[in-house]
């Protein structure tokens, strides 16, 4: 088949937008398919929206026997046979409406800009033959704003099959960009707290922030220079690999994000317990409290706890990551399963 | 500097425009910038679509980009504060190709406005633009002699030029590129049937359709060269035209009044192999310097006849004229690495 | 809200004196009002209305051009007279807003504007009228014949509705025209007016004659003739009667309408325009107010709700507008059958006083019921809620012909139908499957 995959971007900024576009792909291709990808650059700005709206409508694609599209407004695109892989809204415009998000006034004009939006992302959604969302989230939230039913087509990550264990040590891992709302602070708070001689490794880029500095002034500040390694760099494949196969779990704990991130899902297929927390949104419909690992409070105090029994039931931990591996089956958290569901 | 390359798209066709934007991308990370390449889908049937995808590339908003390198109409409408053309085409079918009836604009008042609007737009993006670049003389004096604006020809180097390491002289004439009647292989048949027994021809590369293809072996055929003539006709790998290439006494490329100096003419110099072409194949002529170079001959094959004996009958003359091609190629400085600054400057 | 509110200016304009009213109902209501005086430039040194706070120019684009850009919403005032609204034609292109339509016949105001834009022009008669109208629509010998050949074909009525979010009118006669050519919602409300020298009834006439009153310009239309016939058959109103024009009138009325009086031996006073203190006091001296047209081209007669206001019996044409005014407010005459309907009335009025006072009395508690401005505040601002939603695609949408129009295009290019199908998904929402 000849398939198109349509999303818009941001000229040189990369990551899981685009990483769940080029993986499938990939994938699309190994199958035997014909793909050619389609990125549209887009801006936010309210009053530059409808235009670009109005742009992406006059794109013809009819040269594909099948459309599928991922980032808004991608979903605009006309064709006889749309799918939807549908990432988020524009959330300024919908949950984050009466957010200190929002980015423009609450008047009237807004209001009706707001409503118009709603107004055409919902006809735009009715003209797919299938919606499919990354998460029970992003399905909620189509529900409930544009009265649209979909189904949850998790993303799988590439090449699972690099993931392996190979022992436990003593460290749980977080490989993941240093941000704040990835909160890599809370854990290093809860290290404060813990009582075993449980480690910490928090490794991953981060864009220009002083927040890698605050950590590291945190880490000096509680004394647990010895026990939290800090790594501010760009981590390649071969080392994430590396240091999944060899940690005791993986953390895994933003702030109410919708998707469950890639992180939880590599860690799953390296067969390690994930830690998370209540308030971390998506992740929390891969990962159960007790089964494939524990899901505390978002204090020092309960995190310190879940890493402490990590630490001390190995035979626990161990098992709990076992039920990670499985849990991805029973998610169907599989290539297989994307392809299936896309080109039904 | 973060650099986007404008370009459009006609989804799942891949073509040589495609491709030099791929290079260039390549070659623009190489000088130390970050490169990314946007393909606009363009839909230009029925005409009256026209408009709709220009208002679209020019709605489209930017940020995140330091300099935008644009390619084709309409991609080249997209707004930016630091554009620069390397103009590959404009929409002919408004300019010179609706001179000759070629077009899918309508007749009348309505094709008219189309034009209007085309131009106004074009000349609207071109005043804009830092700076403008063609691919070939050609496209340079059109668009001084339809819009009134200049520009510098910027002709697209040789992608790959640590293959063209050249070699001896070899014992036969080598003919690459696409097969087709404006490219005129069959001429070069001919003129062998006419050359003496020692002349070896070795023709190479995609027939544009299965008939380009079998014109020529019939040829073969009919003249009774096949013992002294090869034919690879299908899409080659790079490595395979190379070596050919590398191994040949002399290479013919003569097409009839090409734009530019031709992609085989160019790797055949920087290989330092002596050039064989036709007094009327145009821009190939840029490379092709009787007597120096190569040789030039009238397009007949009583006139090529004798070229193809003595390229491959002195082998002296063959490597001398080989080394001078290398020389003028060469002194035309058309590298990667001088094309990205200038785009840039 | 923020309001941008496009209206004549100069005191001449009736519509101006209502848009004051609007205005200030609006800022009793809490909202914030620019006003964008919509008269040509060369009028602008006329008298104008006050309308308290900011006050623009039409032609001052950038300050125009910041208001609309920063409004919540943006009213029209449209009436059928070029000089006074082409600030509305100009702006209500390329900053779509709510058109408040004075008069259902726009052909005056389209005539003169196709002097200037005759392609666009051409272009609009033909997709609303046809390819006949549009080409005998400029070959009209003169102003009645132009009237009479266009009022029921081609009144131009379309052609704003279709420009306009939703539409405010003041009477349904001709709302139908603009249900079928508006996109969003057509509202019938009653125009405010007032009746600036309050309305307690000074004197009742203590005179013997009695006072007939005619006001505006003397248009035929405003069948002054009729009046002065219908007067000159009644022995009893002849002799009694003393008729009075106030407003602007031709110097050749004058002489046909002197010659006219002479004939029938009717007493006609000509006062042309007054100033607002005697205009109130000839309204106060009348006993008798007559607000007859034929033909009727107007959505609300100003004249006509200003008299009821001032407690006068009104004498009224049976149609459209007037037809919707209460039986027993008014009397309504037959314009078939016109002279000898308004004699009986006028003789009528002339021979009861009693009957003049109720109908005075009726008229203006109805009217002081009816014609307010802060129920027209409200749905101003009601229907600006209801067309917010609209606004958006739609100053996209005039961005992107605006960009057509700068790169040359003459015809709408946007309207081809590959051009125009995927973008029903904004106004329509769209088809299932497309």
């Amino acid at each position: 088949m000849k398939i198109a995959l349509v999303s818009s971007f941001v000229p040189f900024l990369y990551g899981g937008a685009r990483n769940i576009v080029e993986w499938l792909q990939t994938m699309l291709e190994k199958e035997g398919h014909q793909v050619e990808r389609i990125y549209l650059p887009e801006i936010d700005a309210p009053d530059l929206l409808f235009e670009q709206m109005i742009a992406f409508r006059w794109i013809d694609l009819s040269a594909a026997d099948r459309v599928i599209c991922f980032r808004p407004q991608a979903h605009l695109i006309r064709h006889p046979h749309k799918i939807l892989w549908f990432i988020h809204h524009l959330r300024v415009f919908y949950d984050l409406w009466d957010s200190p998000y929002r980015g423009c006034e609450d008047d009237l004009r807004h209001r009706g800009l707001r409503d118009a939006l709603h107004q055409a992302d919902t006809a735009a959604l009715k003209e797919a033959r299938h919606v499919f969302t990354n998460s029970q989230v992003v399905s909620d939230r189509l529900k409930h704003f544009n009265g649209i039913d979909s189904e949850v087509l998790y993303p799988p990550v590439f090449d699972a099959d690099r993931f392996h264990t190979r022992g436990m040590s003593d460290e749980i891992v977080y490989v993941c960009r240093l941000e704040h709302h990835k909160r890599q602070h809370l854990l290093v708070e809860a290290m404060a707290h813990t009582t075993t001689p449980v480690r910490l490794r928090l490794c991953g880029s981060s864009s220009g922030t002083t927040y890698p500095d605050t950590l590291r002034e945190q880490i000096v500040r509680l004394g647990l220079q010895e026990r939290v390694l800090m790594e501010n760099r760009w981590i390649t494949e071969e080392e994430k690999v590396d240091y999944l196969a060899d940690c005791l779990a993986a953390a895994y704990l933003p702030l109410d994000e919708d998707s469950y991130g890639y992180p939880s899902v590599e860690a799953s297929h390296a067969r390690k317990a994930l830690l998370t927390t209540t308030d971390s949104g998506g992740v929390l419909e891969l990962v159960r409290d007790g089964d494939n690992g524990f899901v505390a409070e978002p204090t020092p105090q309960a995190l310190a706890q879940a890493m402490d029994k990590l630490y001390l039931d190995r035979g626990r931990t161990a098992a709990m990551g076992e039920r990670a591996l499985a849990r991805l089956d029973e998610l169907n958290i599989s290539w297989s399963h994307v392809l299936k569901r896309l080109l039904a | 500097m973060k650099v986007l390359i404008v370009n459009n798209m006609a989804p799942f066709v891949w073509g040589g425009a495609e491709e030099l934007a791929v290079h260039l991308q390549k070659n623009v990370i190489e000088a130390g910038h970050e490169a990314e390449i946007l393909r606009i889908p363009f839909q230009w049937e029925p005409a009256s679509r026209i408009p709709s995808q220009m208002l679209m590339v020019r709605a489209f908003e930017l940020w995140n980009v330091d300099h935008v390198i644009a390619l084709k109409f309409p991609a080249y409408l997209i707004r930016h504060p630091k554009k620069t053309l390397w103009l590959l085409h404009q929409y002919r079918q408004a300019y010179d190709l609706f001179d000759v009836g070629q077009t899918n604009l309508p007749p009348g008042a309505a094709g008219e406005e189309l034009r209007t609007v085309i131009r106004n737009a074009d000349n609207e993006s071109f005043a804009e633009s830092r700076k403008i670049f063609t691919n070939s003389e050609v496209t340079r004096q059109r668009l001084q002699r339809y819009n009134g604006f200049d520009a510098e020809v910027l002709l697209p180097p040789i992608n790959d030029t640590e293959l063209f390491g050249g070699g001896s002289v070899g014992d036969y004439i080598f003919a690459g590129g696409r097969i087709n009647d404006m490219k005129r292989q069959y001429l070069l048949l001919d003129a062998l049937a006419q050359a003496p027994r020692n002349v070896k021809l070795l023709i190479a590369g995609p027939p544009d359709s299965p008939a380009d293809g079998e014109r020529l072996r019939a040829a073969v055929e009919r003249l009774g060269l096949s013992d002294r003539v090869r034919l690879d006709l299908r899409f080659l790998p790079r490595a395979t035209y190379a070596e050919y290439l590398n191994g040949a006494a002399a290479v013919a490329y003569l097409p009839f009044d090409e734009d530019s100096l031709g992609y085989v003419t160019m790797e055949a110099a920087l290989a330092g192999k002596a050039l064989i072409t036709t007094s009327d194949s145009g821009g190939i002529l840029g490379l092709v310097k009787h007597d120096e170079t190569g040789w030039v001959a009238e397009p007949t094959a009583a006139a090529l006849a004798p070229v193809l004996a003595d390229a491959c009958g002195n082998a002296q003359r063959a490597a001398a004229r080989g080394a001078a091609a290398r020389s003028l190629w060469l002194s035309l400085d058309i590298n990667w690495p001088h094309t990205v600054e200038k785009l840039l400057r | 809200m923020k309001v941008v509110m496009f209206t004549p200016g100069l005191k001449a304009s009736a519509i101006g004196r209502m848009t004051t009213l609007v205005v200030h109902a609006l800022r009793a209501a809490g909202n914030d009002v620019t006003v964008v005086r919509s008269e040509q430039d060369a009028l602008m040194s006329k008298d104008a209305h006050d309308f308290g706070g900011e006050v623009l120019q039409w032609s001052n684009l950038a300050a125009v051009g910041a208001a609309v850009a920063a409004a919540d919403s943006v009213v029209y005032q449209v009436g059928d007279n070029y000089e006074f609204h082409i600030g509305c034609l100009e702006w209500l292109e390329r900053a779509p807003g709510i058109v408040c339509l004075h008069d259902f016949f726009l052909g005056h105001l389209f005539w003169a504007w196709a002097h200037h834009h005759p392609a666009r022009a051409d272009t609009v008669l033909k997709s609303w009228y046809g390819e006949a109208v549009a080409s005998t629509y400029f070959r009209h010998p003169n102003s009645d014949a132009f009237i009479a050949a266009t009022a029921e074909a081609a009144p131009m009525t379309e052609w704003i509705g279709g420009m306009a979010l939703g539409v405010i009118t003041h009477s349904n006669w001709g709302a139908e025209r603009l249900c079928r050519a508006c996109p969003g919602p057509i509202h019938v409300v009653p125009l405010p007016y007032n009746a600036p020298a309050g309305s307690d009834a000074t004197s009742q006439g203590n005179s013997r004659n009695f006072h007939v009153l005619t006001i505006g310009h003397v248009n035929p239309n405003k069948r002054v003739d009729s009046v002065i016939r219908a007067i000159g058959n009644s022995p009893m109103l002849r002799d009694h009667t003393i008729y009075r024009l106030v407003g602007h009138i031709k110097t050749d009325t004058v002489v046909s309408l002197s010659g006219l009086a002479r004939n029938y031996q009717v007493n006609v006073l000509i006062s042309d325009e007054l100033d607002n203190a005697a205009l109130v006091n000839a309204i106060d001296q009348a006993d008798v107010v007559t607000c007859l047209r034929w033909p009727s081209l107007e959505a609300a007669s100003a004249s006509a709700i200003e008299a009821m206001l001032y407690g006068k019996p009104v004498i009224v044409t049976d149609v459209h507008f007037y037809s919707e005014l209460p039986d027993d407010c008014v009397l309504k005459i037959d314009p078939h059958n016109e002279i000898e309907s308004l004699q009986n009335a006028l003789e009528q009025l002339y021979q009861s006083p009693e009957l003049r006072r109720q109908l005075g009395a009726r008229a203006q508690q109805w009217a002081q019921a009816t014609f307010r401005a802060d129920h027209y505040a409200e749905c101003v601002t009601n229907m600006a809620k209801d067309v917010s939603r609209a606004r958006p695609a739609l100053v996209a949408i005039d961005r992107l012909t605006q960009t057509l129009g700068r790169w040359g295009a003459g015809t709408d290019l946007l309207s081809a139908s590959h051009t125009a199908d995927p973008l029903r998904l904004f106004t329509t929402g769209g088809n299932p499957r497309n």
